[in-house]
């Protein structure tokens, strides 16, 4: 009956929305395609007229570049790495969650804790952690720090994990427990939430079929689970791609040990690293970045449509 | 394999942290001696325990109390997996992930040491269990892609494969269609014949187990009320609860007294009754108990007729009645002795039973003291113990305040408008009160979820089987 | 088949006769049974110690930084740098925390203490100050987009909201480019980003809507809400509509408060982000307006040349109290939102 009125309010309420929506999200994805393909491009030099051609210019320097790769490398291995950890220990921890009762309650808060925390702030008590004081080369350092001291207790002896002499290797495994350490709650959250939806039927079921533990956990949980361990591993993916404050969160703005600075750069830390100057670089390293999560979703949904089960 | 059980009991703890007096007898001190090779129908309400006691059986939940023997092997320790049943689940519990083939083959695949089979054996018995059932040709199927019927086929199967000792299946009907429900339950008595595997299933309908149990278990509250083959227990039925449970259409229920070896239904002598003691009583009468007599002791008030082919149900009214209605069947040659607008009955002595007012309990007229005892004695010869229920009869009473504890508090609109429903549906038992102790027990009422609801999700939360669940 | 079952119960049947025969016979098969039994309940015990044993390890691992966190902030830097760290500081001392907020200084040079640098109050007010304009702001706009798409008809809602949730695909490191361009001199000149564009006036209150306005509407807050004002049922609206309600009132009084718990959880989502916030803060406001978490990582908290961690640490318990403060009063809203988004903040 006042359909009319109606239409013109609807747009009313969406309004505000539309409007921000319209300036700061639909707009960048226009315009940062439009200066990925102008060679060269910067925001200053645009201001004083000066005039940019069509091209892939951007595109083929940007993977040319030495820093790039590494970015693109680092953030390939780091998400190929932890996600496959994080989601086996997630399940892990999720399925022992659901099968015990006295201080179940208190275990699920003590694994949800890491989300609710500042990932930069807890970064920097990793690397209080792992870290040396008053390293210089030839002489012992005043404090070895936590970690390398529960090392030595345990008979091994310390390494330099994140300070100037730390080598590729440590500080990678250094990242890896950081970031899976940060990415456990969520999937523990999403995978027991997924089992407690399981009917439990399935269980007795194979109770009385006499499946050992480790036998239900691989043929009846895991299949059962499958939607949710996809939902997991896709959302972990798009993730990985974009690390970027677990590395600030160690190393600072540096992306790396004082000594090496960029050596833990990621495809985000890139972006932002050219976003002052050189937007066109920018603009094709991000357009790189959203082909690649695409890509990588695809894949994850093409392989989870084959395996995941109903 | 013989299956006896002493004294099982099953106690679920309170829920109600405040209350630790509400836990609930789920099973209450259940002593029955299975015979070897039979087909076993546990038979009661929802609620009444007869799942608890089936999940006993299989080792899923552990009794409080009592003991289990297969044999004369004591199994009260033992995990389901070392006893040697097969169960089927109610909804039958198919792995959605695994084809029949691979559903059936999963028990085989769990075997260890010398009881593993090589895969070629595995695959042959596989095969053979699947003929048996009938779904050999679905063996590439995915659950999903079976029909309800075929599905309860791949859980019997499953069940089957390992040879088990016992088979146990619960409510195994319930999910499937009434016609396949009829072709389904031929096909379970198939196969146990064939198989000769001691059989127990678990039902709340009565036809259904009536119809193909060797042997029936009446069950109410946790208590046997009676047991025996399924006629016998339909002819001679040892309470009240037993008469009302079993038969359709209802037994008919009237309130009466003996005076002077008679009966009177209200101021009516309807029947002599020699060797009854003067007292109050509970009249049954099954429907097909009634003959149309102008002579007959009871008079009724007409209120409809329903033609149903061969038989006429005559449907009509009583004061002394405690169902709503009184239903007798007929034959349809007798129809043309129906006219005005009251009808007047005599009673066949052997479909009518009398129960003492106080308990509930049986009161034997005429020559039916005989009949029993009869039966009795072929029992005892035939291997199986008669067991019924002495004294009073377990009652609901306290069902109300249980539920009052059972139901959560919930806050918020949503909870306002489920609080509508839930008042409208109180509301219901209005209609109910015409008939007070009738409407508590017969079979209908049972289906009503409230009565189930103590038990069962007791039984999900806080059981001894629930280290899955969260 | 059946035959073999057959002869398997027969066997069966036959071997018990023999046995209920021979006591002794019988006696062993309960010994089997009972010694099968104990196996069973060892093998239950077992695996009950190795479940909790996995989750206690674990568990440990999870809370330890929180763990060296906390005590480290009380420690004195020679405790801290001793070659063998201290598990339990010798003494809780409240040091660490005054040196957040009071200097000590010496011939005018600060030796002890970041307050003068980190200015943590001024941080904390900052942040708070996103996070509660953002949100209210954030709500508003979200509340009416949602019953727009769930309530009103209107040509092409359809598609308009297909359009938006399409966007969610796009990782937001695309949008941080052409935004900056945005709030800079040449746009809408929130901000600066070199000397050359230097805006004077009102510095900080335009760096605050560099901060607030770009990340105000959330498409996927907008899909949470519009879903759960769906599953409203349609006879509330039109029991308003005839009793003469008019449709904000009907929103206001009706839909708001069945939709309570969503909202918290946008609430608190949206507030953490704020605190959490790093990337964008970092690139746009720099000292006109700092956000904790930039304001944390970028101080150097040294003293004597070396980095005074037990300092650092009191920073950062401080800046992780808050969060942890919440979470305990609103842990059900958080997961709730979490378990749904898959987004942190």
């Amino acid at each position: 009956m006042n359909k009319k009125k109606n239409q013109w309010k609807a747009w009313l309420y969406l309004l505000p929305a539309l409007v921000v929506l319209g300036i700061f999200t639909v707009w960048p994805i226009i315009n940062t395609i439009r200066m990925g393909f102008l060679e060269g491009y910067n925001s200053a030099g645009e201001r004083l007229g000066q005039p940019f051609s069509f091209g892939f210019a951007n595109f083929s320097n940007v993977v040319g570049y030495r820093e790039f790769t590494t970015c693109l490398g680092n953030t390939l291995l780091l998400t190929v790495v932890t996600v496959p950890i994080s989601t086996m220990l997630a399940l892990l921890i999720a399925v022992a969650l659901n099968s015990i009762k006295p201080l179940k309650k208190l275990f699920q808060t003590i694994f949800f804790l890491p989300y609710v925390t500042n990932s930069i702030a807890i970064g920097m008590v990793f690397m209080a952690m792992f870290s040396m004081i008053g390293v210089v080369p030839g002489r012992d350092p005043d404090s070895i720090g936590i970690i390398n001291t529960i090392i030595e207790a345990f008979g091994g002896s310390h390494i330099d994990w994140v300070n100037q002499t730390s080598s590729w290797g440590a500080n990678f495994f250094v990242l890896v427990v950081f970031i899976v350490w940060n990415a456990l709650p969520f999937k523990i959250l999403v995978l027991l939430g997924g089992l407690q939806n399981v009917d439990k039927q399935y269980y007795d079921a194979a109770k009385v079929d006499g499946a050992s533990r480790w036998r239900i956990f691989w043929r009846v949980t895991v299949p059962l689970l499958s939607p949710m361990i996809a939902y997991v591993v896709i959302t972990g993916f798009i993730g990985g791609f974009k690390e970027y404050n677990s590395i600030v969160g160690i190393f600072g703005d540096t992306m790396g040990p004082n000594t090496q600075p960029g050596k833990w750069n990621t495809m985000v830390g890139y972006i932002i690293q050219n976003v002052s100057g050189f937007q066109g670089r920018a603009s094709a390293a991000a357009i790189i970045l959203f082909a690649i999560i695409f890509a990588v979703t695809l894949v994850n949904l093409y392989v989870s449509k084959k395996k995941v089960h109903y | 394999m013989k299956v006896v059980l002493q004294h099982l009991t099953k106690i679920f703890p309170s829920r109600n942290k405040k209350d630790k007096n509400a836990e609930v007898v789920a099973v209450n001190d259940f002593n029955l001696e299975i015979p070897d090779g039979k087909l076993i129908g546990l038979l009661g309400p929802s609620g009444c325990g007869k799942s608890t006691t089936l999940y006993m059986i299989s080792g899923l939940q552990a009794p409080s109390n009592g003991k289990i023997f297969f044999g004369d092997d004591d199994v009260t320790a033992l995990a389901p997996e070392n006893r040697g049943i097969g169960l089927v689940f109610q909804n039958y519990a198919l792995y959605p992930h695994m084809t029949v083939q691979q559903n059936i083959l999963f028990p085989l695949q769990n075997l260890k040491g010398e009881n593993r089979l090589s895969k070629e054996e595995m695959l042959t018995r596989a095969y053979e269990v699947a003929k048996l059932v009938q779904i050999d040709e679905y063996m590439d199927r995915k659950p999903s892609e079976l029909s309800g019927g075929q599905q309860q086929r791949v859980a019997i199967a499953r069940a089957l494969v390992k040879m088990p000792r016992v088979l146990l299946l619960d409510e195994p009907l319930s999910n499937l269609d009434a016609r396949l429900r009829l072709q389904t339950r031929e096909e379970i008595r198939r196969i146990q014949r064939d198989t000769q595997i001691t059989t127990i299933f678990v039902t709340h309908d009565q036809e259904e187990a009536m119809s193909i149990s060797d042997f029936i278990v009446v069950m109410k509250l946790g208590v046997i009320m009676q047991t025996g083959k399924p006629q016998w227990v339909y002819d001679d039925p040892a309470n009240l609860f037993v008469a009302k449970f079993l038969g359709t259409p209802p037994i008919n229920v009237f309130t009466g007294s003996v005076r002077g070896g008679v009966l009177y239904i209200g101021e009516e002598e309807v029947l002599s009754v020699p060797g009854v003691e003067d007292q109050d009583v509970y009249i049954g009468i099954r429907p097909e108990g009634f003959v149309l007599d102008e002579n007959g002791g009871l008079t009724c008030a007409i209120s409809g007729i329903d033609v149903m082919g061969r038989d006429v149900s005559v449907v009509s009214t009583n004061a002394a009645s405690l169902n709503s209605v009184v239903r007798s069947i007929i034959s349809a040659d007798e129809m043309g002795k129906i006219s005005g607008e009251t009808v007047k009955f005599r009673l066949k002595p052997h479909k009518v039973f009398l129960f003492n007012r106080e308990s509930e309990q049986r009161v034997y007229f005429g020559d039916q003291m005989a009949a029993h005892e009869a039966m009795v004695a072929q029992m005892a010869e035939e291997g199986q113990n008669y067991v019924t229920h002495e004294g009073p009869l377990p009652r609901e009473a306290d069902d109300a305040a249980k539920e009052e504890v059972s139901v959560p508090v919930k806050k918020g609109i949503l909870a306002k408008i489920k609080g509508i429903f839930k008042r409208s549906k109180d509301e219901k038992p209005e209609i109910a009160e015409e008939i007070p102790e009738a409407a508590e027990e017969t079979p209908e009422s049972v289906e009503e979820p409230h009565a189930e609801e103590p038990v069962k999700e007791e039984g999900t939360p806080e059981g001894e089987t629930t280290d899955q669940e969260g | 088949m059946s035959d073999e079952m057959k002869k398997l119960n027969e066997n069966d049947a036959s071997s018990e006769a023999q046995m209920t025969s021979e006591g002794e016979a019988v006696a062993a098969e309960n010994d089997v049974i009972a010694a099968i039994a104990r196996r069973q309940r060892v093998k239950k015990v077992f695996a009950q110690i190795g479940l909790y044993t996995f989750l206690t390890v674990m568990a440990v691992i999870v809370i330890f930084p929180f763990y060296w966190m906390l005590i480290s902030s009380f420690k004195t830097q020679p405790e801290y740098n001793a070659y063998t760290p201290t598990l339990w500081p010798r003494q809780f001392l409240w040091q660490n925390y005054k040196g957040l907020f009071v200097d000590v200084h010496e011939n005018g040079i600060v030796i002890e203490g970041v307050a003068d640098q980190l200015n943590l109050g001024t941080l904390f007010l900052n942040t708070v100050l996103v996070g509660v304009v953002s949100t209210i702001l954030s709500l508003i706009v979200t509340v009416l987009s949602a019953y727009a798409f769930a309530r009103l008809e209107f040509k092409g809602k359809n598609v308009l909201f297909a359009l938006m949730l399409a966007t969610m695909m796009i990782p937001g490191e695309l949008f941080t480019i052409t935004n900056y361009v945005t709030v800079g001199a040449t746009g809408l000149g929130w901000v600066s980003h070199s000397a050359a564009e230097q805006v004077t006036t009102g510095e900080s209150f335009r760096a605050f809507l560099a901060l607030v306005i770009p990340f105000l509407v959330s498409v996927f807050y907008i899909y949470l809400l519009r879903q759960n004002f769906m599953q409203i049922p349609n006879e509330l609206y039109l029991a308003a509509k005839v009793d003469g309600t008019s449709d904000l009132k009907y929103l206001w009084k009706v839909m708001i408060p069945l939709s309570a718990p969503t909202l918290i959880s946008i609430t608190i989502l949206k507030m953490m982000g704020a605190w959490n916030s790093y990337v964008w803060p970092n690139l746009v406001a720099g000292e006109a307006f700092k956000l904790v978490t930039v304001g944390l990582r970028g101080a150097a908290f040294k003293t004597n040349e070396l980095i005074n961690y037990p300092l650092q640490m009191a920073a950062v318990v401080l800046v992780t109290l808050p969060l942890l403060i919440i979470f305990i009063f609103f842990r059900k809203y958080i997961m709730r939102g979490v378990s749904r988004s898959g987004i942190k903040g």
